[in-house]
């Protein structure tokens, strides 16, 4: 003890000295989210927290002030399902992939939502679903987390201050964890919340492009049976356990199984949708599983039948803002279907549809990474009818109410976490410049943008591997 | 050399009694190049047709067939099989089709058949008595390469064959009935045309999309390609008639040379307006012959393939939709709509284990529009005369082979059983394996 407080005390020494642990932005304009905004206020920071925030507010001694004059202040934004952090999971650079790539990696780029089994997922090619095939569902994405990985600067860059990170590799790739994007020397340190649910993947369809791995489940039939199968083992391994535990004096000790273990410390899981019969389906699953569900995905939320039926299941859902984009350069007399035609004209507008028909929702990234990307990503719902401050709030309040941690961010308020984005202009405006961001109260600039070009189109249906 | 095959011909006549002579009796004669008649004989003689008419004396020792209440056809003709060179396609060993290679025309389909194929007697109880055998097959014959195959543009010659025969020498009506070109497609890479199925699409999609400024600079390579085969072939054609000194022969050039002579057609297949359009653009530049095979849309390419007369072969009727917002009849009502635009077409059925489904396929576009007397030409006179053997095949006409068969009603209805089949003048016996089969579990106990 007594060696530890010089330690801390030295630490808030170099602390201050590299980053100024109490801050006041002054005169700015204020995004709260979660209250009116305030046109000319004043936040303060301290200690990696939000102190205060309003109109009147006296700027503490000592602390670093930064005049927000003509600035805009909001609270940092939160990419509600990720993989960033874990760079094995980052989607291949523009320019490689698809064809020529080698038979073990089909697929398009690994977006969370479209993640095959690659490098690091232990799967083996099954024989049934005693061997568990594609599951790793004991794994924490907090325990994966790489501060190295170069996308946590590109994502921050376009203000994005948490993200919610999965190992998003299998049908059951393993709990997420809410991270905060800081350039930390420990992994640890950037840990908001360790586990927040688990997330499920399935693959649609057998045959060539199918499946985690070889082997079972490599249909949809097959992926559903395993789930639900899944699901009973875990309930009667737990009722063993608790047996067990009530009373172990002449009772086989049951087995220990990391992958129900996983499974029933999940406390909730992802599911992907994006066809209205998925989401149907999904919700039904999920109510016949007895598991709180988030559904992810909803490239075709913008269907009319879409947000009635969320709406009367009550599920919070994340939508991809991957929108489905028209191909460069097309054969002019290439086949489309109505259907990807339809999901090219209509997919930004499943956010503001859902905003209107009260379904709780949040934005995710969805593979995105460039700043200039996710940007006109969100811009792009905005065109489509989201309202700007519903747009601000799916990536701010809404994740943070969904994943349970409103508590302590989402919004610009007295005690929460300071991840903040402060811009010229209104965030998500084509020529607004973000100035700097926060992310437990540290200050970054925003990199440099990358050269022009390097965008890739979408992907053909986020939550499904192909 | 004539004489031989006269006294071959008397041998074989005096023998056996002519086994390819026969009169058929008090039949209803459907000719199909002309109006039917009935209740009148047909007299075969020597594998010909010797006479249709009331009153018709036997000559002697000709057998008479009794054709009380049943109709007599010309034998119906498939336009696009690959019989004789596959057995069962999943059996690499009984795959004769698809030799490799990007530019092969001395190629043969006749060399390869295998006149004890199974799929034969299947094929000729059903009345089919001819059908055109393919080098390439047919099913992959839509794209430049495909399949994962090398690249081939020319796969070789087709034959026009009878479905019965002892050797292939036998079956052969023409061992060179069009050259086989696998025309480029200007599409994705390995597309055949066809819309590419979205989820696969999907995979290629992204950074992997192919452009159509992409598209169009590989297919502009390999229509230049073909074409620099084209002028050698001529080139060549001009060394032979100029009979230069060092002048060597070449089976691949040599085996240009009627197509180059406009004798025999290029037979390319084409599923979409454009490529059809391309084909013909091609086949003009080139002063060349040419049928399209396999169209799933005609389009704006009908009118262009009525002003230039060109033939079509028209597939599968009894199929899918190409895409999933298409009309369910889109297959069905081609036929109709070839007929509307005036385009001389036929059927194939290009799927060897259903050539025997070939009359359903054509009755399928009469329920979609095409009229009856249509579609029986369309497998009978009109594939006769697009392969050219519009003289010896196809309709019932004094001195045309005799292929006929003998049917209880119109060979388009389902219900319509097959009494007789002459090949030739032949009778050929009506089993196959699946009778044979039939037969065997029929009898179980």
């Amino acid at each position: 003890m007594r060696k530890l407080v010089p330690a801390l005390l030295l630490l808030c020494a170099w602390a201050i000295a590299e980053n100024p642990r109490t801050l006041a932005i002054r005169n700015a304009k204020i995004v709260t989210v979660s209250g009116p905004v305030i046109d000319k206020g004043t936040v303060v920071v301290r200690n990696g927290l939000i102190e205060a925030v309003g109109e009147n507010l006296a700027v503490p001694a000592g602390a670093w002030v930064i005049d927000g004059e003509g600035m805009t202040v909001y609270p940092g934004l939160i990419d509600s399902l990720s993989t960033v952090g874990i760079p094995s999971l980052a989607p291949p650079p523009a320019g490689r992939g698809g064809r020529g790539q080698t038979t073990t990696t089909p697929a398009p780029p690994p977006s969370p939502a479209t993640a095959p089994a690659t490098a690091a997922a232990p799967v083996t090619p099954a024989k049934g679903p005693e061997d568990r095939p594609a599951t790793t569902s004991w794994i924490l994405a907090a325990n994966e987390i790489d501060p190295s990985d170069h996308r946590i600067e590109s994502v921050r860059s376009a203000g994005f201050t948490t993200t919610v990170t999965f190992p998003a590799r299998a049908i059951f790739g393993g709990q997420g964890s809410i991270i905060d994007l800081a350039s930390a020397e420990r992994a640890g340190e950037m840990v908001v919340v360790p586990a927040v649910g688990q997330y499920l993947a399935v693959s649609r369809g057998g045959g060539m492009f199918g499946g985690f791995g070889a082997g079972f489940p490599n249909a949809l039939m097959g992926y559903i049976a395993y789930i639900r199968q899944i699901y009973l083992d875990a309930e009667h391994y737990k009722l063993l356990k608790e047996a067990y535990a009530h009373s172990p004096r002449g009772m086989e000790r049951p087995p220990y199984d990391r992958a129900l273990e996983g499974v029933l410390e999940s406390k909730r899981i992802l599911l992907p949708a994006n066809r209205v019969v998925e989401m149907d389906r999904m919700l039904r699953f999920a109510a016949e599983l007895q598991q709180p569900v988030i559904l992810y995905g909803m490239r075709e939320a913008y269907r009319p039948e879409a947000a009635p039926l969320l709406k009367k299941y009550g599920s919070p859902v994340l939508v991809s803002m991957h929108w489905s984009e028209a191909p460069r350069d097309p054969d002019p007399e290439a086949y489309r279907t109505m259907r990807s035609l339809e999901n090219i004209d209509q997919g930004p507008a499943a956010p503001g549809l859902l905003q209107k028909a009260g379904v709780p929702f949040a934005l995710y990234s969805d593979g995105l990474d460039q700043p200039r990307e996710l940007q006109r990503a969100v811009k792009k719902a905005i065109d489509a009818g989201l309202a700007r401050q519903d747009a601000i709030r799916a990536l701010t309040l809404s994740p943070a109410e969904i994943y349970g941690v409103a508590d302590r961010m989402g919004s610009i308020e007295a005690g929460k976490i300071a991840n903040l984005v402060v811009t010229k202009g209104d965030l998500f405006d084509d020529h607004t410049q973000i100035e700097m961001i926060f992310v437990d109260g540290k200050q970054y600039k925003p990199a440099p943008e990358p050269p022009a070009g390097g965008g890739r189109g979408a992907t053909e249906e986020p939550g499904v591997s192909q | 050399m004539k004489l031989l095959g006269i006294l071959i011909g008397c041998g074989l006549a005096a023998g056996a009694a002519s086994n390819n002579s026969v009169l058929i009796r008090g039949a209803d004669v459907y000719p199909v190049t002309s109006a039917p008649v009935k209740g009148v004989s047909i007299l075969v003689l020597d594998g010909k047709i010797a006479e249709i008419g009331a009153k018709i004396v036997v000559p002697k020792g000709v057998r008479v067939v009794d054709g009380k209440g049943l109709r007599v056809y010309p034998g119906m003709i498939d336009s696009g099989t690959e019989l004789g060179l596959s057995e069962i396609e999943m059996i690499r060993e009984t795959v004769d089709t698809g030799e490799l290679g990007e530019f092969m025309p001395q190629l043969r389909a006749l060399a390869a058949v295998n006149p004890d194929s199974e799929h034969f007697a299947v094929v000729r109880i059903a009345g089919i008595t001819s059908v055109m055998t393919f080098p390439a097959g047919t099913g992959g014959g839509e794209g430049g390469g495909g399949r994962g195959r090398p690249p081939q543009y020319i796969s070789g010659q087709a034959a026009l064959i009878h479905t019965f025969g002892r050797t292939w020498e036998d079956m052969a009506v023409s061992g060179s009935a069009a050259v086989q070109v696998r025309f480029p497609i200007l599409g994705p890479p390995g597309g055949r045309g066809g819309p590419v199925p979205e989820n696969i699409a999907g995979l290629a999609g992204e950074t992997g999309a192919v452009t159509f400024t992409e598209m169009t600079r590989t297919y502009q390579q390999e229509v230049a390609k073909l074409a620099d085969f084209f002028d050698e072939a001529r080139r060549y054609q001009k060394a032979k008639a100029a009979n230069l000194p060092g002048f060597v022969r070449d089976l691949k050039y040599e085996a240009m040379l009627p197509v180059l002579d406009g004798k025999l057609p290029v037979a390319i297949a084409a599923a979409t307006p454009r490529s059809i359009h391309d084909a013909i653009q091609f086949a003009e530049k080139q002063n060349v012959k040419i049928v399209i095979m396999q169209p799933r849309e005609l389009g704006s390419a009908a009118a262009e393939l009525k002003a230039k007369n060109i033939p079509v072969i028209l597939g599968r009727v009894l199929a899918l939709p190409r895409g999933q917002d298409d009309p369910y009849d889109q297959a069905f009502t081609l036929p109709g709509e070839a007929y509307k635009a005036g385009i001389k077409f036929a059927f194939g059925t290009f799927d060897n284990q259903f050539v025997r489904n070939l009359p359903y396929q054509a009755a399928t576009a009469v329920a979609f529009g095409l009229p009856q007397e249509e579609a029986l030409k369309a497998i009978t006179i009109n594939p006769a005369q697009i392969w050219g053997a519009g003289d010896q095949l196809g309709s019932l006409e004094k001195d045309k082979s005799a292929d006929l068969m003998v049917t209880t009603g119109d060979p388009l209805e389902i219900q319509t059983q097959v009494k007789h089949v002459f090949i030739r003048g032949q009778e050929i016996e009506l089993s196959s394996k699946q009778t044979r089969l039939y037969d065997k579990y029929l009898n179980r106990q």
